[in-house]
């Protein structure tokens, strides 16, 4: 059986399930360095990001934290049904820090023969510090 | 700081091959789960064709392909300055496995604006419109740099 959500299933205000991961290990920022290719020292040495104003060394990949969010997203409503998902970078991710994701629906319209619904997102660590704020929209499927 | 004179320049297409390997990679980068990503009988299970690329793929291209890097280099932007300020993409199709996507980046703004604090920066966008071996759209990327000054 497929995993399928339905428009109708949707109300503005309902929550997207929260994702939890983490605490942040360096190891996990070589693995992402490797799979995305973003080898700035910024994120795999410590000694590196000292030297440019990181006290707690090598910080998480900002795009590491948006695919956490995209991890949320796509787990909740299946990723043939994405649209659209900006995100903006508010804060840096220290390694140590658990990161919880949120989201909420704000929207919901049926325009043009699809039925859109427009979600904010949220990755916040556990003391509440905002890392990364966004939105997505998705198209999907009527029950009707 | 960001060369001014370049908004609307473009520079060499992004072409890359996608492969199977690299989308399973990021998911498991990423400590996604998600079968869809792993196992191509899974995702045809929910109704894919093969197993998608993950939302936040196309970073994949960007900096494999050391074009970031270099748009980076030719806008004269500080290396060691710049932060990653938002990112979006918008999805037209699904990215598979086989599949040959291209796109040219190109400048389409840079402004300065100053900070909370007064520190004076420049927000550098960048965007690209994908497509595959069709020539049909697949998804458009945009990336705003923060180069701190």
């Amino acid at each position: 059986m497929a995993h399928e959500i339905f428009f109708e299933d949707i109300t503005v205000g309902m929550e997207m399930p929260r994702l939890v991961k983490g605490p942040m290990h360096k190891l996990q920022h070589v693995i992402y360095a490797g799979a995305s290719g973003d080898f700035n020292p910024l994120h795999t040495d410590d000694d590196f990001a000292k030297t440019v104003g990181m006290p707690k060394g090598a910080i998480a990949h900002g795009m590491l934290v948006m695919g956490f969010v995209g991890q949320a997203i796509t787990t909740w409503i299946p990723k043939k049904y994405l649209k659209r998902f900006g995100v903006r970078f508010a804060g840096m991710t220290m390694q140590g820090n658990t990161i919880t994701v949120t989201g909420k629906v704000v929207d919901k319209k049926s325009s043009g023969g699809l039925n859109l619904i427009t979600c904010e997102v949220m990755a916040a660590d556990e003391n509440g510090d905002v890392k990364v704020t966004g939105s997505f929209d998705a198209a999907l499927p009527s029950r009707g | 700081m960001a060369d001014h004179a370049k908004v609307g320049k473009e520079y060499a297409p992004v072409t890359w091959e996608v492969e199977r390997g690299k989308i399973r990679e990021l998911a498991k980068a990423i400590g996604d789960p998600n079968p869809i990503f792993q196992d191509r009988e899974a995702a045809v299970k929910e109704g894919y064709r093969d197993t998608p690329a993950p939302a936040t793929f196309l970073t994949v291209p960007m900096m494999w392909s050391t074009s970031m890097p270099f748009v980076i280099n030719d806008l004269a932007i500080n290396f060691m300055m710049v932060l990653h300020g938002e990112e979006e993409y918008e999805y037209f199709q699904e990215i598979y496995p086989g599949d040959t996507i291209t796109a040219t980046p190109k400048v389409t703004s840079i402004e300065e604006k100053t900070s909370k604090s007064g520190r004076k920066m420049d927000m550098v966008t960048i965007e690209l419109v994908y497509t595959n071996q069709k020539g049909e759209k697949v998804a458009r990327a945009r990336s705003l740099l923060v180069e701190r000054k």
